[in-house]
């Protein structure tokens, strides 16, 4: 009776031994996730690397490319390049031209431009663009972002975009 | 004579090994969630309305409609043409989830006053948005995102 007991025990320790973890769950469900995360990735045209805070509003989803302009608390950047350093929003003394454009910001975008005329002289199916995407954040002042507007206006870019957040 | 058996023993079993597979599936996943966002952005059409002239009309309207913002987050409605008006939306003021006032431009108040407005003057398609340089970009786009309900063509004026 022993034996029988300690046999049967044994036998169960050796089963309890192998246990095969079953990771086929587990791949249906990254499976499920990385096709949803995949269509998140490819749709998404407009990634915003800034920490600004932008705006609500009712809005189109965008599908283009175009010149990135972000406004943030310390800078100006373009194309995730700084331009004009930023105090509190605000533009230091003097920076300012006549027409209220950015004197910095149109060296930058002037020279981007000329980048762009370049690339579309040299390649016939590249066309200038004056798309620029305005990407700002909600506590800057209406008087630098018309600086900046004024700005992309004098140097070619007119069509206008501001990136908001959706409003449902 | 030994026999052969070459049977269903030896039939070959292949176990498809997944650790790899999910190896790939768990670098990608990380990534893709750290570059995920999950914020739904949107593009607003913008102009700039040069010297008080609207957006392409080959007739000028009846009437030319501005819009101003105040700090006060009050909104002046201002009409210019074959009438002359001034019309106030004064602010929308909750209460916030921390107790304090919320003062915000009165959406439905403007949308009403915009909404009359376009209804006597419905061959009237742009507005220009204007306001002081202290006003924050906030009330600009809701205020931009109030009026383009009403008026399809918003331009930014003051320049």
């Amino acid at each position: 009776m022993k034996r029988l007991f300690n046999r049967k025990l044994g036998k169960r320790h050796e089963e309890s031994a192998e246990m095969s973890l079953n990771i086929t769950a587990m791949a249906d469900i990254f499976t499920v996730l990385l096709v949803f995360l995949l269509k998140g990735f490819a749709t998404g045209s407009l990634a915003i690397s800034t920490s600004a805070t932008l705006p609500e509003a009712k809005a189109e989803t965008p599908q283009f490319e175009a010149l990135k302009v972000e406004v943030t608390e310390t800078a100006v950047t373009v194309e995730s390049q700084p331009a004009v350093p930023l105090a509190s929003f605000q533009f230091k003394a003097g920076e300012r031209e006549g027409n209220g454009s950015s004197r910095t910001l149109n060296a930058f975008l002037k020279k981007e431009r000329a980048r762009q005329l370049t690339i579309a002289k040299a390649n016939k199916d590249v066309k200038v663009d004056a798309k620029v995407l305005i990407i700002a954040d909600q506590r800057a002042p209406y008087e630098t972002i018309k600086s900046v507007l004024a700005s992309a206006a004098v140097n070619g870019y007119t069509d206008f975009k501001l990136a908001v957040v959706q409003r449902e | 004579m030994a026999a052969v058996n070459l049977g269903s023993d030896n039939s070959q079993e292949v176990d498809l090994n997944i650790a790899p597979i999910l190896d790939c599936f768990v670098v990608l996943i990380t990534f893709l969630l750290v570059s995920a966002s999950f914020l739904s952005l949107g593009v607003l059409d913008a102009g700039i309305s040069a010297a008080g002239k609207e957006s392409t009309q080959t007739q000028p309207p009846p009437v030319t409609i501005t819009v101003e913002v105040l700090r006060s987050q009050e909104v002046v409605v201002k009409l210019s043409g074959q009438s002359n008006q001034t019309l106030r939306v004064p602010a929308s003021v909750t209460k916030g989830s921390d107790g304090k006032d919320v003062v915000t431009v009165n959406r439905e108040a403007l949308t009403a006053k915009l909404g009359e407005i376009h209804k006597r003057w419905p061959t009237v398609n742009a507005a220009t948005l204007t306001a002081s340089g202290n006003v924050d970009y906030k009330s600009i786009v809701q205020t931009m995102d109030i009026t383009r309900g009403v008026i399809p063509a918003v331009l930014l004026g003051g320049f």
